[in-house]
């Protein structure tokens, strides 16, 4: 996924020399060189300093610049919070947050380097245009709709292997709400890069004579709901599955949705209950761990329904 | 100082106490002590403004101190930067001019500050465009002492020597004073000159009071590839001696007892206040 997020980066810089990438020692190995190798006046080191960066870019953007911030997802949406806040959103930068490594895509660490509430933080800033790729094929798109969008962008984008369940060429649909499977039984909502572990909890499903159909949202804001009010009609309960708290992510954006347009709708959390995540290693061992495999998400609506 | 100059900053404290009192707030000694600076940044001839409108603006500005944007609003209007009587607009309902400068509401309010440690940050980025650009502007930014206990500050500093930003030149209004105290006795050690020189910058000193002892710094050739620092040695409140150097005022205004010495001091005749 920042794979191609950096390719995607590397085509616009070449296009445009607005196009900027500032870095907080976060740099992605090989490409990253190739990068300030290629575009040796557009790339910007800020070292360790994820404040400084993101006040820097509203600065840069102020002066007509377009920067892309990229550093670890955590330090950004945390850290940075007032500043993304104040220097970004508060005076509509055209800034363009790429955000790797969110959700529990650093497993091996721990928790202060997953990210499992940045969606509650950052959706409430106004202005902000929030994405959610899934894919690579996905990311890469974020990055292009990022750059045609006058105004913030926050990517929250995973880290690499990734599978891609779209065909290229690809284009993010307008609403950002994709089917990606059809199903009559129970319908999951899901976003970023969890969405693997969703199709697979499909496929079990189907094994089990349940037909799930699986919606990926990778535009969080502004959210559209009229797949949602469709859904919400027809079946009885929707699965929202996150990579997130369950307080504030993709289930909370589906039940305000439709609470405030007055339409009725159960929504089942299936994201991490309002705590931190336990466990180390990969990000399946760690989503094992904290019932956010495939198979959990099986049992689960299994049991739900 | 000389007579202009000394008429021209009491005329300026007077616009900003009237405005302040009559929109009922404002950290009138942090705009006290600030005022010397903004005349002479504007209307000493120091900024290369260009055009507000223009995508090509020249010098840049930004009040990291927000707390004195009534300050800057007095100076942009007493130097016809912006349209005759907004400054009365302060605090009016409706009338969108507040007590932090916010980036949109009023011409030449670079950006939106009132957090500390956003401002010189912010002013790095603008310095690094400008370089981009090969123009040769420089910006400036008005940093408080109390505002460099934000780490961000440091952040910054160590961005502009990094990124070679000769032609970013930062004011530290050295008043000494914060909201709660004074700076020495919370920070106990604070060596502003040491640690900024230790960061790569170049560090130069001048009486924070005197538009000439201002100029002259600001108008120093910056050493190849290093910001420059001014330490503006100041009196939080200065103009009026109820004020000057007291941390009570850091955020009130006058009583009615009070307010004879303010009108005693600055030359306000009776019936300006309103």
């Amino acid at each position: 996924m920042q794979r191609v997020c950096m390719g995607k980066l590397m085509e616009l810089a070449q296009q445009d020399s607005r196009v900027l990438y500032l870095t907080a020692d976060s740099g992605e190995g090989g490409l990253d060189r190739i990068f300030r190798m290629n575009f040796p006046g557009q790339s910007l080191e800020f070292g360790i300093a994820e404040n400084g960066m993101i006040a820097a870019a509203a600065g840069l953007s102020m002066a007509g610049k377009i920067p892309f911030v990229y550093t670890a997802a955590p330090f950004l949406a945390y850290r940075s919070y007032e500043f993304i806040r104040n220097d970004i959103c508060l005076q509509d930068m055209n800034v363009k947050i790429l955000a790797p490594g969110s959700g529990l895509s650093v497993g091996q660490l721990g928790p202060t380097h997953h990210t499992t509430e940045d969606l509650s933080a950052l959706r409430t800033l106004p202005g902000l245009l929030v994405l959610s790729p899934a894919t690579p094929l996905q990311a890469a798109e974020a990055v292009r709709t990022a750059y045609g969008h006058s105004g913030p962008v926050y990517i929250r984008l995973g880290m690499t292997g990734e599978k891609e369940f779209y065909d290229d060429p690809y284009r993010m649909t307008v609403s950002g709400n994709d089917t990606l499977r059809g199903g009559k039984d129970a319908v999951a909502y899901t976003t970023g890069s969890i969405l693997e572990e969703v199709m697979e909890a499909a496929e079990l499903l189907g094994g089990d004579g349940i037909s799930l159909k699986v919606v990926n949202v990778s535009i969080l804001k502004p959210f559209a709901s009229e797949a949602l009010r469709e859904d919400a009609a027809r079946f009885k309960v929707i699965f929202a599955v996150e990579e997130h708290n369950i307080h504030g992510g993709l289930g909370s954006i589906l039940a305000e949705t439709a609470a405030y347009r007055g339409f009725p709708l159960r929504v089942y959390p299936i994201g991490l209950s309002d705590t931190f995540a336990e466990g180390y290693g990969t990000q399946k061992e760690v989503r094992k761990e904290n019932g956010l495999d495939a198979a959990s998400i099986r049992r689960k609506i299994r049991e739900a329904l | 100082m000389n007579g202009t100059d000394a008429r021209d900053c009491l005329e300026l404290r007077r616009a900003i106490f009237l405005a302040g009192y009559r929109g009922g707030a404002a950290h009138l000694a942090s705009c006290f002590s600030s005022v010397e600076i903004l005349y002479t940044l504007y209307m000493k001839g120091v900024l290369d403004l260009g055009q507000w409108d223009s995508r090509e603006r020249h010098d840049r500005f930004i009040l990291s101190k927000g707390h004195a944007a009534l300050a800057l609003y007095a100076v942009l209007d007493r130097a016809g930067l912006i349209r005759p009587g907004r400054l009365q607009d302060y605090l009016k309902p409706g009338c969108r001019l507040g007590g932090e400068p916010r980036r949109g509401e009023l011409e030449w309010v670079e950006a939106t500050t009132g957090s500390l440690g956003h401002g010189l940050p912010t002013a790095v980025g603008l310095a690094l465009a400008q370089k981009m650009d090969k123009t040769p502007y420089r910006t400036y930014v008005l940093l408080g002492d109390g505002e460099c206990e934000e780490g961000s500050v440091w952040e910054a500093a160590a961005a502009a020597v990094s990124f070679s930003l000769d032609n970013l030149v930062a004011v530290l209004d050295c008043n000494g004073l914060q909201k709660t105290g004074t700076v020495p006795d919370i920070m106990k050690a604070v060596h502003w000159k040491e640690k900024w020189e230790a960061f790569g910058w170049t560090v130069r000193d001048a009486d924070g009071h005197d538009p000439e002892s201002i100029r002259e710094c600001l108008l120093l050739e910056a050493e190849p590839g290093k910001p420059s620092l001014i330490i503006a040695h100041t009196v939080k409140g200065k103009g009026v001696s109820l004020m000057e150097g007291n941390p009570q005022w850091h955020y009130r205004l006058p009583n009615r007892k009070e307010l004879k010495r303010f009108k005693e001091e600055l030359g306000i005749a009776e019936g300006e206040v309103v």
